[in-house]
């Protein structure tokens, strides 16, 4: 195992501030703190190579995870090894195998072109300059920048300046990069291009990767498992088909005859809330004009309940269209998050 | 792996950098040179014209009028060097989070951030040196001295960072270090001799500014360049310097690696 965590805590102190004069003052005499816990055991192991989700709400923890283990700050409590080693003790040899990137913090000079950057990098990490020159083509040439190497930093777009953050990142090849939120305000060709990058760098350099993001085409295209943490817990770690598995399908159905919820929740045995009528039908091909039909009906329902209830269905009424969908990770995560 | 193949070490990359970072604004650079350079001067020029034309004194502690002003414009050259806000961006860093990318690197982050913005030093600690070799045709300023006095206005300049990072590191603790960079650049700038020449000060009171390591950034380089120290006692001042740079060297590596416990990484 590349990463192994036993049950890590962390909890971070700080002053409560309250409105008002009276509050101010009391403040600077007597400040009262408050204990918010980040982390509340977590343990989880990664092989070496995988590619890894990390889900969650703001605050839910993840970000505190990755700075745990890239060594910045110590757990309060628990263990992490990564490589075997103990991230906070942040050794040399442990440095030059790691990477985190933050999408909402910039590392390279501003003022100075990006490829003045790298020759930095180049130098920090001692990379031969014949292996520098490779990895810079390549990784240039996979995230469409190498026309860019010589513009200034500043005057680069967020996309753009994102994937030479990403370079800069990873030229020296680290065995474990974490990844927080490294798609925030992309486009999305430039967000798809950075996750082909992501998925060919892993697939290629059998490195491993830990990504944190909201955004759920990332995790959905990239990531083998997910971790999903919820106030410093986690409350779902496996493969992210599981989630979908695990969660329930979408019947839609189109009757010849409309019928109202509360008729069809009759008629079915399943409660109105997992029945929505006058669903979006689109006329004619795509492009057409999207309307509300009342002949629609969507049911949200457990796989082994599609087939007694499109039965129930047909026998009393016509249906003309069906449709089964499973929903999105989106929408699945949402209810499980819900659901602890 | 040929010798050839090796890339240059990484503190001579990240002055190379800093270089091309400084003259990506040249006229930003040589505006706050020389702004920081006249206006201390034009006040000190000021007060000793009032002292002594105005108050009709020969002298001023066995100085003559010649004297102050010698100080004043050689002094200038020297607390140029000396100064830098780097202590300022490291309590800044630990302050909102952007240290944690150059605690990542595999290299110290308090000699990056020096090494970063050591060029800028280098630029103009070369401009000063060529205005006083320049002056030393006109003046009783000589070139040898002109590059000691330099050299010990570099130990001044690593020791007045070292001291600063040190104190930033209070940062880790309390979030308000800037304050205490504060008080101390004010006192930095009395006992330096940045304000007014430490002779100045009464001779029971000597003791004051021997005891810190300032009067090595400006005051010690002025008076060797000026030919007013010995070059016993500039060795002395040398040897003090070192062992300061030594002493603050333990002293970064000692607060650091405390406060970085308390580091919270904020922000991300």
């Amino acid at each position: 195992m590349i990463i192994e965590v036993n049950d890590l805590k962390r909890s971070f102190k700080s002053v409560k501030k309250t409105e008002g004069f009276k509050a101010a003052l009391n403040l600077l005499i007597k400040p009262e703190y408050v204990e918010h816990h980040a982390l509340k055991g977590v343990s989880f192991s990664i092989e070496e190579g995988a590619f890894i989700g990390l889900i969650g709400a703001n605050g839910a923890g993840k970000t505190t995870l990755l700075k745990i283990l890239s060594g910045l700050i110590p757990p309060t409590s628990g263990t992490a090894r990564v490589m075997g080693i103990e991230p906070f003790s942040r050794t040399i040899e442990f440095r030059k195998s790691i990477s985190l990137v933050m999408g909402q913090k910039a590392q390279l000079w501003w003022d100075l072109p990006a490829v003045d950057a790298f020759e930095l990098i180049k130098s920090i990490y001692q990379i031969p300059k014949t292996v520098y020159s490779e990895r810079l083509e390549q990784l240039t040439e996979l995230l469409d920048v190498k026309k860019l190497l010589n513009t200034q930093i500043r005057r680069l777009s967020l996309g753009e300046r994102m994937k030479m953050e990403l370079i800069g990142a990873i030229l020296h090849w680290p065995k474990v990069i974490f990844l927080d939120e490294p798609t925030i305000g992309l486009d999305v060709l430039a967000a798809a291009k950075l996750r082909d990058f992501l998925k060919i760098h892993n697939q290629k350099e059998k490195s491993t990767i830990i990504l944190t993001s909201h955004n759920m085409d990332d995790i959905e295209r990239l990531c083998s498992r997910v971790i999903i943490l919820k106030s410093g817990e986690i409350i779902y770690d496996g493969n992210p088909m599981g989630l979908s598995e695990q969660s329930e399908k979408q019947l839609r159905v189109r009757l010849a005859i409309p019928l109202t919820q509360s008729e069809l929740s009759k008629l079915t045995g399943i409660s109105e809330d997992q029945i929505e009528v006058g669903g979006e039908t689109q006329s004619g091909d795509e492009g057409g004009e999207v309307s509300s039909d009342p002949n629609s009906v969507i049911f949200s329902l457990k796989q082994e309940s599609v087939i007694p209830t499109l039965q129930i269905l047909m026998e009393k009424n016509q249906v003309i269209d069906v449709g089964i969908e499973g929903q999105s990770l989106e929408k699945v995560i949402k209810r499980v998050y819900e659901s602890h | 792996m040929s010798h050839t193949d090796l890339p240059r070490h990484w503190r001579s990359a990240a002055i190379i950098n800093g270089f091309k970072d400084t003259f990506a604004y040249k006229s930003e650079f040589v505006l706050e040179f020389f702004a920081s350079a006249i206006v201390p001067a034009a006040i000190q020029l000021l007060l000793w014209y009032a002292l002594f034309k105005n108050g009709n004194k020969p002298d001023i502690a066995g100085q003559s009028y010649a004297d102050l002003i010698a100080y004043t414009w050689v002094s200038i050259l020297f607390s140029q060097v000396r100064g830098g806000n780097y202590d300022f961006d490291l309590a800044e860093m630990i302050r909102n989070g952007t240290l944690s990318q150059y605690l990542l690197r595999p290299v110290g982050a308090v000699e990056f951030v020096y090494f970063r913005g050591l060029s800028y030093k280098l630029l103009i600690a070369s401009m000063c040196l060529c205005i006083g070799i320049i002056a030393s045709a006109f003046t009783s300023i000589t070139i040898v001295r002109m590059f000691g006095a330099m050299f010990l206005a570099f130990l001044g300049n690593i020791i007045a960072y070292q001291l600063g990072a040190a104190l930033a590191a209070t940062a880790f603790k309390w979030e308000e270090a800037y304050s205490v960079l504060m008080v101390k650049n004010l006192v930095v700038q009395f006992l330096s001799g940045e304000l007014v020449p430490l002779y100045f000060f009464p001779e029971n009171y000597s003791w004051i500014w021997k005891i810190f390591p300032f009067h090595l950034y400006v005051y010690g380089p002025t008076q060797y360049a000026l030919g007013k120290m010995s070059h016993e006692e500039f060795f002395m001042n040398c040897t003090q310097g070192i062992g300061w740079v030594l002493f603050c060297w333990f002293l970064v590596h000692f607060t650091w690696s405390r406060g970085i416990k308390n580091y919270a990484s904020i922000g991300g």
